[in-house]
Parts: C-alpha cells; sequence; structure tokens
C-alpha cells in the first residue's frame, strides 16, 4: 500500500466528517471519481476525488510575465521549475468506526484497493457468502485496479427501494448500453431465493432493443469485464418480441422482419375489449368528465361482449365485439335520437357525451390501425405465463403516439393487475421505457400514463413491479418518477443540463467529467453509496440496434397475399404459395387476417389445413354487380342547355 | 504610486536632471549599521558599466544556501534578559530544474549571561547556551542587542556548517544569500557564490558611487577586491538584475562575491549572465526585484520547516 499523499486542512479548508483535502505528488494516479483510503488516529476514512486544484507559488499571473520579461519562450526555459501543489478534495464514503463520527484524521492516504472499494461502498453489508443479494453494474478502474461494483438486489428490485433511471445524451448507446448490460446481469446474478424475474423492454425508438436475443462479437477488453463481473458475455436466451402490424394487417410494424428470426416475433393485437379498459388514456383532460366516465363504465359492463337488448334501437339484440359492431350500436344511437322519438338523452347519457366518446374510440380504431383489430381476434402478451428469465420487447417505435400511449397504459396497468393478484408467472417484473421526458414530462399535461408512471414510480416496488426509466434530460422528467428511483445513472451529459440547479450537489470536476465521459462509463447513485461513483461497463452482448438491422436486414413489406404466405411459411417453410392463394382467392382481406390470426395463434401440426379449414367455416362474399344507373348522354348531344 | 501629492516635485526632479524615484518608503534599501564607504582597489579600470551579454545556463548542477532564525524573548532573571532562537540552515540543489535538499541543520539556542544561564541550567535542557560578554555592564536593551548579534553568529556559523555537509558530498556550484566573508572557508571555496542583496556596505565615493548605483539592467560594474587585512580576498562586483530607473537606486542591486582565485579562472561576465538568468522565475515577496528564485525557495523551504517543527 504506497502513500500516495497525505491529508491537510487549514482553518479556510478544514477536514469535516464529509469531506476533506489532501496533496499528493504530481504524477499521483488519481483523477476525479478516484476512491482513496486515509489512516490515521485509529479511524480509516474512504474517500472519492470530486474536485482538484493545482498551482505553483506563483502570487499574481503579473509575476509571470515579469518574472519571463514578457516572453512566454523564456518562463520554459527558466532554470528553475516552480513547485506545484496537486491538491484534492474528497467526499468521504464511509468512516471506520462509523461513531462517534469525527472529521477526517490528518493521515497518509493511499488509492483503494479490491477490499476497500468493496467497504467503501459498503457492499459487505450485501455480499455475504451464501446470501449475497449483489448485482454487478460494473467496474470501479482506477490506477490499474478493476475492483467489481454491485448494487443490491433489495435496494434495485425491491422491496427495500427500487427503480433505475438513466440520463444521458443521445447517440452514444449508453443509455441503452446500459440497461441491457443490467437487464442480463440481473438475469445471470438475481438469487433464486428472492423469487423470479422477466423483464418487458418499451422499444420506441428505431430498432434500439429488436435484436437483445442475437450474440454480439465482443472485443477482448469487454471480455475482461464481463469475466471480472463474474458473468457470462451472452445475450438474452429466452426474448420474445412483440410488433403491431402495419395498416395492412399482415405485415409486422417492426424492424425485426428478417424471416430468419420470424420465430420470436409476435404481433400484438387488440380488440375493442382489450381497448374499452384503457379508453382513458385516450381522452384528454377536458374530456375526463363523470358523464363520459359513465358511458365507457356502461359500455363496458353492459355492451361489450354481451348480448345487449335495446328495442328502442332495433328489434334484434346487440352482440358487440368489434368496432364495427360499435359504430353499428352508436349509429342506432343517434338514429333513435335524431327522429322525433329520442329528444338529446339516451338512457340518461346526453346525446353530446356519446358523440364524443364515439369519435374518441373511433379515433382508436383509425390512428391505431394494425394494433386494434376490427375482427375481434386479439393476440396479447403471456399474461398468467411469464417465464422467469425472460424478456418481453414491445416494438413501438413505429406506431402512433396515441397507440404508444396506449400500449404503456394497458401493459403497465395489465403487469400491475397480475402481480397484486401474484399470478404472473413471476415474481418481479423490470419495466424498461426509454424517452421518459416524451411520457412523463415535467411540464406537460397531466396524462394518464404520466399518472400511470408515477404510480409505478411510488407503489410498483411494493408489488414486484420495477421501472428502469431513461431520458436525455433528466431535467424535462417529472420529479416524483425520478426521485422515487432509487439507482440513479448518469451517462455523458449535456453542459446546459448540468448547469442546472438540480446538479448543483455535483462538484464543477464531476460536472466536467460527465460532460465528456466516455462511452460504456457512468456514474452512479445507490442507496448503498454515500456518494456517486464512476463505473466502468461492458458492452452488452447482444447485438445493438445498428448491429442488428446490418446483419438481419427487415423483410420489405409484401402484398398481402404474399405477406399471407410468409407468415405461414414461418410456420411450415413448405407450405406452397399457389395453394393458400387458391385458398385466399375471392375472401375479402378481413376474413384472411382472422383465418391467419388464428392458425398463428394456435400453431397446428398442418398450418396449411387449419388455415384453409378456418376460411371454409365463412361464406365467401360475392360482390354485387354495380347497379346500372340512367345512361349518360351522348357527348355529341346538341342540347344548348346542357352544362357542358 | 499613482496619487501622490509629489507627482509634481518628481517632475521638476526629472526637469532638473535627477532619477525620480517610485519605490514605497517602507520597501527601501536602508543602511542599517555598518555603512562602510572605504575605498577599494578596483580591478577593471576605470571604474565602468559593462555588459554582461548572453544570458547563460548553469552546465551542472546548482546549490542554494540560505538560513534563517526565529528569535523570541522568553524573559528576564532579575533585569537581565533571556533571547531564545531556533537557527536553521539549509542547501538545496537543483537537479533537471527541480530543487532538493541535500543538507539542513538547525539548532535551538539560548542567548543571555552567564549567571543567568548557569541559574537556568535545569531547565535549559536540549538548548544549547551562549554566553554574553561578561565584561560588559548588564543593561536590558544593549543586551538584547548583543544577543541579537550572537543570534547572527550562530547563525552564520550554522550555514558554514551545512554548506560543509552539502560539499562532502556534491562539488557543484552553491550560491550563497549574503556575504562570503562571514567564513574564511567560504572566502577561498572556488566554486562558491554570495550573493548580497542589502548594501548598509558601499565601497565607493563619488563618481564610482553614482557608476555603481547607477548600473543599467543586465550590467555588471568593474571588479573590485574587498577583504584583506589577514582575511581572504574576495572579489566583487555590481549586477543589476531588473532596471532601476522609476523605483530606487537600490532597485535590482546585488554585490556578487566569489574568492579571489575564482574569478582569476571563471569570467565575472560569464557568472554574471548566469545569475542573471536566475531571475525567471520571479521570486515574489520582500526584495524580489533582487532575489533570486533559488534563495527564495530555501528561504520558504526553512520558514515551512519552522513552522512544522
Amino acid at each position: 500500500m504506497t502513500t500516495l499523499g497525505r491529508v491537510v486542512a487549514t482553518e479556510l479548508r478544514p477536514s469535516t466528517p464529509h469531506q476533506f483535502s489532501f496533496w499528493t505528488a504530481r504524477d499521483a494516479p488519481l483523477g476525479i471519481g478516484s476512491i482513496v483510503r486515509v489512516d490515521g488516529d485509529e479511524r480509516v476514512v474512504y474517500g472519492v476525488v470530486t474536485e482538484a486544484f493545482a498551482y505553483s507559488d506563483l502570487a499574481r499571473p503579473l509575476d509571470a510575465v515579469i518574472g519571463a520579461d514578457g516572453d512566454p519562450q523564456r518562463e520554459a526555459d527558466a532554470p528553475t521549475v516552480r513547485p506545484e501543489i496537486r491538491l484534492w478534495t474528497a467526499a468521504v464514503l464511509r468512516q471506520i468506526p462509523e461513531e462517534p463520527l469525527q472529521p477526517v484524521p490528518f493521515g497518509g492516504v493511499t488509492a483503494a484497493s479490491d477490499s476497500d472499494v468493496r467497504v467503501a461502498l459498503r457492499m459487505d453489508a450485501f455480499m455475504q457468502p451464501e446470501k449475497s443479494t449483489g448485482l454487478p453494474i460494473g467496474v470501479y478502474a482506477a490506477g490499474g485496479l478493476s475492483a467489481p461494483v454491485l448494487l443490491d438486489a433489495d435496494f434495485l428490485l425491491g422491496p427495500e427501494a427500487a427503480h433505475l433511471n438513466i440520463t444521458g445524451v443521445s447517440g452514444l448507446a449508453t443509455k441503452t448500453s446500459a440497461v441491457t448490460f443490467m437487464l442480463s446481469s440481473i438475469f445471470q446474478t438475481f438469487p433464486a431465493a428472492k423469487g423470479s424475474v422477466a423483464a418487458v423492454c418499451f422499444n420506441v425508438k428505431g430498432p434500439d432493443l429488436c435484436f437483445l436475443d442475437q450474440p454480439a462479437s465482443l472485443g477482448e477488453v469487454d471480455l475482461a469485464l464481463w469475466r471480472r463481473l463474474g458473468l457470462d458475455p451472452a445475450p438474452f436466451p429466452d426474448m420474445t418480441l412483440y410488433a403491431p402490424f402495419k395498416a395492412d394487417g399482415v405485415n409486422l410494424n417492426t424492424l425485426r422482419s428478417n424471416g430468419a428470426l420470424a420465430d420470436t416475433v409476435q404481433p400484438l393485437v387488440w380488440g375493442l375489449r382489450e381497448i374499452l379498459d384503457y379508453a382513458e388514456v385516450v381522452l384528454n383532460r377536458d374530456d375526463i368528465d363523470a358523464k363520459a366516465d359513465a358511458l365507457i363504465d356502461f359500455l363496458a359492463e353492459r355492451v361489450v361482449g354481451k348480448q345487449f337488448e335495446a328495442p328502442e334501437l332495433r328489434g334484434a339484440a346487440f352482440e358487440v365485439q368489434s368496432f364495427a359492431d360499435l359504430e353499428e350500436f352508436f349509429r342506432a344511437i343517434f338514429d333513435h335520437l335524431e327522429t322525433s322519438r329520442g329528444g338529446e338523452v339516451w338512457r340518461t347519457h346526453h346525446i353530446a357525451t356519446i358523440r364524443k366518446i364515439r369519435n374518441r374510440l373511433g379515433n382508436i380504431a383509425t390512428r391505431s390501425k394494425g394494433l386494434v383489430t376490427d375482427d375481434g381476434v386479439a393476440n396479447d402478451l403471456p399474461w398468467g405465463a411469464f417465464r422467469d428469465r425472460s424478456l418481453t420487447v414491445i416494438d413501438i417505435a413505429g406506431v402512433d403516439p396515441l397507440a404508444q400511449d396506449l400500449v404503456f397504459a394497458r401493459v403497465i396497468s395489465r403487469l400491475r393487475e397480475h402481480l397484486e393478484r401474484r399470478d404472473l408467472g413471476v415474481d418481479h417484473v423490470v419495466v424498461f421505457v426509454d424517452e421518459l421526458n416524451k411520457y412523463a414530462p415535467a411540464d406537460g399535461p397531466d396524462t394518464y400514463v404520466r399518472k400511470m408512471l408515477l404510480d409505478l414510480s411510488e407503489r410498483g416496488r411494493y408489488l414486484g413491479l420495477v421501472l428502469f426509466s431513461a431520458q436525455q434530460f433528466r431535467s424535462q422528467v417529472v420529479r416524483r418518477v425520478t426521485g422515487n428511483a432509487g439507482t440513479t445513472i448518469y451517462g455523458r451529459m449535456d453542459t446546459d443540463e448540468l448547469a442546472l440547479q438540480a446538479y448543483s450537489t455535483l462538484s464543477p470536476a464531476v460536472k466536467a467529467k460527465l460532460a465528456a465521459l466516455p462511452k460504456g462509463e457512468l456514474l452512479l447513485r445507490h442507496p448503498h453509496f454515500t456518494q456517486p461513483v464512476f463505473v466502468r461497463f461492458p458492452r452488452p452482448a447482444a447485438l445493438s440496434g445498428r448491429e442488428g438491422v446490418e446483419r438481419f436486414p427487415p423483410a420489405p413489406d409484401l402484398p398481402f397475399a404474399d405477406a399471407v404466405v410468409r407468415r405461414l411459411r414461418a410456420l411450415t417453410p413448405s407450405i406452397v404459395a399457389d395453394q393458400v392463394r387458391a385458398v385466399m382467392d375471392g375472401r375479402p382481406e378481413a376474413e384472411v387476417r382472422r383465418a391467419l390470426s388464428a392458425t398463428v395463434r394456435r400453431r397446428p401440426d398442418d398450418p396449411f389445413a387449419f388455415f384453409r379449414a378456418w376460411l371454409r367455416r365463412t361464406i365467401p362474399s360475392e360482390s354485387p354487380e354495380p347497379r346500372r344507373g340512367i345512361t349518360p348522354l351522348a357527348s355529341d348531344d346538341d342540347d344548348p342547355f346542357a352544362p357542358y | 504610486m499613482p496619487g501622490s501629492p509629489f507627482d509634481g516635485l518628481r517632475r521638476e526632479l526629472v526637469a532638473a536632471g535627477a532619477h525620480p524615484a517610485t519605490t514605497p518608503w517602507t520597501e527601501l534599501t536602508r543602511a542599517g549599521s555598518g555603512r562602510e564607504t572605504a575605498s577599494v582597489e578596483i580591478l577593471d579600470l576605470p571604474f565602468r558599466h559593462i555588459p554582461v551579454g548572453e544570458l547563460e545556463a548553469w552546465d551542472s548542477a546548482v546549490a542554494f544556501l540560505d538560513g534563517s532564525q526565529h528569535v523570541e524573548l522568553v524573559g528576564h532573571v532579575g533585569t537581565d534578559p533571556v533571547v531564545a532562537a531556533v537557527i536553521r540552515a539549509a542547501v538545496r540543489e537543483r537537479a533537471n530544474r527541480q530543487l532538493r535538499v541535500t543538507a539542513e541543520l538547525s539548532r535551538c539556542v539560548v542567548v543571555a549571561r552567564g549567571s543567568v544561564l548557569d541559574r537556568l541550567a535545569g531547565v535549559l535542557t536540549g538548548h544549547e547556551r551562549i554566553n554574553l560578554d561578561a565584561s560588559v555592564p548588564p543593561h536590558p536593551l544593549h543586551d538584547l542587542d548583543r544577543a541579537h548579534a550572537a543570534i547572527d553568529r550562530a547563525r552564520a556559523a550554522l550555514e558554514v556548517a551545512v554548506s560543509r555537509l552539502h560539499r562532502a558530498a556534491h562539488d557543484h556550484w552553491i550560491i550563497v544569500d549574503g556575504t562570503l566573508a562571514v567564513s574564511p572557508e567560504w572566502a577561498t571555496d572556488p566554486r562558491m557564490i554570495g550573493v548580497v542583496k542589502s548594501h548598509g556596505a558601499l565601497p565607493f565615493e563619488g563618481a564610482d558611487l553614482e557608476t555603481y548605483l547607477t548600473l543599467p539592467t543586465g550590467h555588471r560594474s568593474s571588479a573590485f577586491v574587498l577583504g584583506g587585512g589577514g582575511r581572504p580576498e574576495l572579489h566583487a562586483w555590481g549586477l543589476r538584475l531588473r532596471a532601476w530607473e522609476g523605483h530606487d537606486l537600490f532597485h535590482g542591486l546585488v554585490r556578487v562575491e566569489v574568492a579571489a582565485r575564482t574569478a582569476a579562472d571563471v569570467a565575472p561576465d560569464l557568472l554574471s549572465g548566469r545569475l542573471l538568468a536566475e531571475r525567471s522565475p520571479l521570486a515574489t515577496g520582500p526584495r524580489s526585484d533582487r532575489m533570486l528564485y533559488g534563495i527564495h525557495d530555501v528561504g520558504r523551504y526553512l520558514r515551512v520547516r519552522s513552522a512544522v517543527t
């Protein structure tokens, strides 16, 4: 243990129980973020370097000018180099003994060793043999040392504290990479005694999270980091990607559409029943009132999915299963009210309220085409059958913001419901939401999604529902969401953002380092760490979105019939395209979609036979001949009163 | 000196051919005791200003020597004062542009009349004792002055001792803060230079004095001989480190002393050029106009050591 420096304290710069200064030789291998150890007065103090100063005995800049006769070159030629001090400020991480808490003694300063890092960051509290709850997140690297840094699972996934928030500028892959690596670490090291865990990631940008089950090629440095952390550099073995269809209802709206990966891609399709409970998502503040709520509740409880008798509207009962059925139902109400029989109120619901709800719900079907099906066949996440260490990616990068909100709201709400009932299939679920400043903005409207994220951040840990969130500007996210994150990560930061009051607890030097932080390094706050520490993490072992798209180029969108063939071929490569086309011939696209959806969902032994049998159950529709109208006048008619 | 009530008078002095000065009164070079105007032997006649030429870097390591003293009146026995002092001396050698300590000595001394020291023998363990001359009648104030002089001599002896310590292992040039005349050993050391910043002893009169005190920057005076009378001869010359115009006559002026044989072997111009190179970096603090940075560094080292121990 080489002594690198000594604690100094003056009246103007005294040692305190939380901060101290020390000097070193000019070439001491320390930097901002280095962890040091002070020994003195039967006390050991660990600190992290937060600020550094260097100065010489020069009293005034003018003295340098005079000493060099105004020639900068002559200063370099001066026979004597002025003595120069390297003075460091460190924030105390831990004192041993912890009581009585005293100012840092004037002892020798050494660089922290592996075991020192463990003690300094209080990792010894949760890294006891046999019952460790440590989850590796990276290594503390300084002066040739590479010490693993672990987070306490009880404080990352609950119940003590929970949630993780990461901030960083876009384009450096830090946020996505850090979360991906962290999920790998959780899946590999989360103690079985603590229960099962799964992750649900919302992919909201390009192909970011679409290829996390595909192995990446790692360099020796990254492999060494994985090994140092005791982790296997492998992609996620159990990943399923869910993506809505495009508007055509057969081509998936995802960049992971390469045929080689079709096995693990599932369509995300919801019907009216799935949507109705979350209709509030699409209502803005002005829409939300007791009348609208009452009508939605009425529809959900009495109409949708049930036989609804309304003799005043029509003789036959309504069977509302789809948006088309719902539109027919609304049309009947309006017809009823617009006649002299009805007036302005139908069964206590005012016509204006009915029109508003009809418009909003109709809006979902229009703007979320591809996600919302009108044929009544839904394909949803495996509620109740989530597998331990499974990763579910929901790709909503290409869908309308309204549909994104809908997906967020429904998925998170359903996760919550199932976790409350303990019937999700796993005990803990990590939900990763990127672009948090878009979904939970500090100054934006109080949307359903924002309220839902707030609720998740404030109460999720008791249920095992954990939010991993990321954003470019932390200051633009509602504080209660970021503030509830027990673990906070900062990647490279924008200097304007760092200038805000919210970052005033960071020293100027730490801010300067954050503003130029290289890829793979981050500043980490965790409840066990008294001060934030810089750690380095390896590149994830899974393909990044850009690499994935290069290796698995997205399949081009196909015409309807070809797209159906392709999706059936994903089930049975030997299927004959012409046979499929022949079966589809003359059938409406909606029917074909319904048959295809049922086939994919059921995965029968003979997909083609099942598909054909499903279509046979329906009577082919025939397009009526266009009605013959009045024969137009001949163009050479010389009628002087003809308009043209 | 902005806003001085004598600005007008200064302008008139310039018009009358005088040299205006702006050095604050408290920073002026004062003669103190020991004013000396005895004539000396001038080696380069006529006595004149000699340009030093190019600045010259030392061709090997060079050491700087200085001493310090911390003196306090610690009490009286009857009416006799008891004075205590910590005296220190150190040599810091420069190699690769960095200064490092090569020799260091310190002493704690107590100065008083012999009878007083005998009476205090039981409490003065660990202190060297210096007796004041008992033949001089006691006087509380005069005894203080004599105690101070005794401490000065003790410090000079300690500086000689530390130079000896350094010399035992190093034969590079040593630049001493002050005159070499304090010790025959120094006065004959062929690789020792004394740099005298105080000018209480001015060995010239009349035109030679004006020549001496109006040296332009980067110039030296003709060399002259100091000492004699049984003491080893020293060769000396004035050297202007920084322009004095606008300050006062002594601004940037030092007297350089070397052993007579040194002057014969090494040209005063070469040594002067080397000393001029030592103006940079600028030594801040009192008398910074004529302080070499290496000497300043040793002084600061000794001050810090005094505070630490």
